[in-house]
């Protein structure tokens, strides 16, 4: 696969403040690519380092390869967690604006700004000053407006606060759908539930240095933690459980129990066997730790050290 | 390059299509109109002229075989008021209640001092300040001249002499051999130093204002990322400057062809000589020479004469170069200074550093006036935080060649370097929200190298 962008031991420091430390990661082409974070680890400063707002004290980034400059500003597509647009303009005319900012050219811009607009379903907002619509609608156009240039990486963060759950899952159709067509992603958010619908891969940054990073999965099974749920009819006994697993947690509904354990490596198919020696088993699963599990453990242990 | 055009672009039709600017383009030029024509209009309109009658009831004298009245028939009429003369006091006062006249003069001569006493009867209308003002110093003049005409035998050019003494007056600066005009230049240099004066606090807070708002409304962080942040202050400070012309130079077109149309509709209206003044004036042994026609003249002559001594091309010239510069100065410094405000209520405390030069050489306009020469005034024309209003002052007398170079100079250095800390300081002051500024702070970003 290729890499979109490769951050090269990137520090940087604001007086006596260190924003970021050594921090390095790659983005690959097609990726959704989760940035996260506590407030205040350096995420943000990170971005604006991406979008050329600020340069890196130490280390470099490269962009397909080549060293961030001036040209790259037209493939980055940027949606920062402030939202903000001019209020007295009107929709359209502010939409080419950005987008005549970025490098488009103006006939491209209004073409495609119709065809957004038309997606979704707003076309009557286009003379509207952005100061008539609603905070809701203002962040429909601020989303038009980071993705109208066509760019290859797209950073969004926090993209979904201030969305109603509707407007916030037509969003999130939309980000996937620009990976599918071969954008790339960044995406920095705090809400967990969102990166583990839509990440691939993430980094996970905390007091301006990586603390985590992989696939989703991986990490998923690099956390878990010998935790399984097993449901079987009637009631629970202790003679179920053998030497090696200890019971969490049992909850009885409707004649079936659903039975939390810990399970020492290796005593998986013993357990089940006695289980069944007893009772029938309904069904049987792994317990993975969800990514909201993950990020409050690594940055309360990486905190302790 | 491309992109600082799009950007002043924006700003500057922004700023155009404003309400305020249409209005404010409209109101200047009306204004001025009206500034110019309203009293000309006024004095048109509310010419009641006001009747007086006078009965002259002081002993005749006789002169060279001629009796002579000391009072009558030496009133001169104006478009206030209208003198005419009676005889008999009781039929005059019975006339003015009737509405005949508008008041009764009598002048009697007593035997206490003063010896001249006048009465003066009102009925329906009370004499205005104006009018009241105007029959007090006619009468004081008219017995003045009499006096010196009887007991002194004076012939009525020596009275004209004394009343209005004529010396010409040249005051000429021996190298180029011009008169000199002091008054002229010094009106000039002022309007021209409060004109700059006015301009850096207007469009400077333009500046400022705009560069909050951005911040603000956090739409800077989406600009920065498309665009280098210097580009977007250049652009401001580029458009506000373009807004700032095209508002002067609409208003100078408007208030021309407003003044036109007026002349048009009226074109007596710039010409308000009063004729009756001139006829009652030759018996009248009172030398005001000064008809109405010599006071239209007279003053505009001396402005072109005026404007000849002084050297039009260098005072404008200058005028635009140290406008662009102390805007270009002052422009930077506020474009930085909005960076640091975000909310309305703070930032106060920065401006105010680059307010206190401005109103300190505002100050100082009436000392530099008085002599314009001075060290202080020397001083401060060098300056390049007071020079772009004090040299405006200097400039319509002539300074030296030097002291315009190394003010310009000056003043060239720390537009560069102010654009310099500008634009280190609006850079990282935009993007920094809700955080305690202080000057310590500002000092280190403009040592940081990198952004």
């Amino acid at each position: 696969m290729d890499t979109v962008l490769e951050v090269k031991n990137v520090s940087k420091s604001y007086g006596e403040k260190i924003a970021l430390d050594d921090v390095s990661l790659n983005v690959e082409k097609g990726d959704v690519f989760g940035l996260l974070g506590p407030n205040g680890a350096g995420k943000t400063t990170l971005i604006r380092m991406i979008n050329q707002i600020t340069k890196p004290d130490k280390g470099e980034i490269l962009f397909e390869g080549e060293k961030l400059s001036a040209k790259h500003i037209s493939q980055v597509g940027y949606l920062p967690e402030e939202r903000g647009l001019y209020k007295k303009m009107k929709v359209g005319q502010e939409a080419l604006y950005l987008a005549e900012l970025k490098g488009l050219k103006g006939n491209i811009a209004r073409k495609s700004l119709d065809d957004w607009f038309k997606k979704f379903e707003i076309t009557d907002w286009y003379n509207k000053k952005v100061q008539e619509l609603s905070k809701g609608m203002q962040q429909k156009v601020q989303f038009i407006t980071t993705v109208l240039h066509n760019p290859r990486l797209l950073i969004f963060d926090e993209p979904f606060s201030g969305f109603d759950p509707l407007n916030a899952d037509l969003l999130k159709n939309e980000i996937l759908e620009l990976r599918d067509k071969g954008a790339t992603v960044i995406f920095s958010t705090h809400n967990m539930e969102s990166v583990e619908q839509i990440c691939d891969k993430i980094v996970l940054i905390n007091s301006s240095k990586k603390v985590l990073e992989g696939k989703v999965k991986d990490i998923k099974q690099r956390f878990k933690a010998g935790l399984f749920e097993i449901i079987i009819p009637g009631e629970y006994s202790d003679d179920l459980l053998i030497e090696g697993v200890t019971k969490t947690d049992v909850i009885y509904n409707n004649g079936t129990s659903a039975i939390k354990l810990k399970i020492e490596k290796g005593r998986n198919a013993e357990l089940l066997s006695n289980i069944l020696r007893h009772t029938d088993i309904i069904s049987y699963k792994e317990i993975l730790p969800s990514m909201n599990e993950i990020f409050i453990q690594t940055v309360k242990q990486a905190n302790n050290e | 390059m491309n992109k600082l055009f799009i950007i002043i672009k924006r700003e500057y039709l922004s700023k155009v299509s404003k309400k305020s600017f249409f209005i404010l383009t409209l109101l200047g030029p009306l204004l001025m109109t009206l500034l110019i024509v309203l009293p000309v209009l006024l004095k048109q309109n509310t010419q009641k002229s006001y009747d007086v009658a006078v009965i002259d009831n002081v002993p005749k004298t006789v002169i060279n075989s001629d009796t002579v009245s000391f009072f009558k028939g030496k009133y001169k009429s104006n478009e206030k008021v209208i003198f005419s003369y009676a005889d008999d006091v009781t039929q005059a006062q019975k006339d003015l209640k009737e509405g005949k006249y508008d008041m009764v003069l009598e002048i009697v001569k007593s035997n206490d001092k003063p010896p001249i006493k006048a009465f003066a009867y009102f009925a329906d209308n009370e004499p205005g300040l104006e009018a009241k003002e105007d029959v007090i110093q006619q009468t004081k003049q008219i017995f003045r001249n009499s006096l010196l005409m009887v007991n002194y035998d004076l012939s009525k050019e020596d009275i004209a002499m004394i009343n209005d003494p004529q010396i010409d007056t040249y005051i000429t600066d021996i190298r180029t051999g011009e008169e000199s005009f002091a008054e002229m230049k010094m009106i000039l240099g002022a309007i021209l130093g409060f004109m700059i004066y006015f301009f850096i606090f207007f469009f400077g807070g333009q500046i400022m204002r705009s560069v909050s708002e951005e911040k603000t409304s956090r739409i800077v962080e989406v600009l920065v990322s498309s665009v280098k942040s210097v580009y977007l202050l250049f652009g401001k400070i580029i458009a506000v400057a373009l807004v700032g012309l095209t508002q002067l130079g609409l208003w100078v077109v408007l208030t021309l062809l407003l003044l036109g149309g007026f002349k048009i509709a009226n074109p007596d209206i710039f010409n308000t000589a009063p004729k009756t003044q001139i006829e009652l004036n030759e018996r009248v042994v009172s030398a005001d020479k000064i008809n109405a026609l010599d006071i239209d003249k007279q003053p505009v002559n001396e402005v072109l004469q005026g404007l000849n001594a002084i050297n039009v091309p260098l005072v404008a010239g200058m005028f635009l170069v140290y406008f662009l510069l102390g805007y270009l100065l002052y422009g930077a410094l506020f474009g930085a200074i909005g960076s640091l405000i975000d909310e309305d209520a703070d930032g106060g405390q920065f401006s105010l550093p680059i307010t206190v030069p401005l109103i300190f050489a505002i100050i100082c306009v009436p000392m530099v006036m008085e002599d314009p020469s001075s060290s202080l005034a020397q001083w401060l024309s060098i300056i390049p935080f007071t020079s772009p209003i004090i040299m405006l002052l200097r400039i319509p007398y002539g300074v030296p060649v030097w002291q315009i170079s190394v003010s310009v100079a000056v003043l060239i250095l720390t537009v560069i370097v102010s654009i310099y800390i500008s634009a280190k300081i609006y850079r990282t002051g935009i993007l920094l929200y809700g955080k305690q500024i202080r000057y310590k702070d500002l000092f280190k970003w403009i040592r940081t190298k990198n952004s």
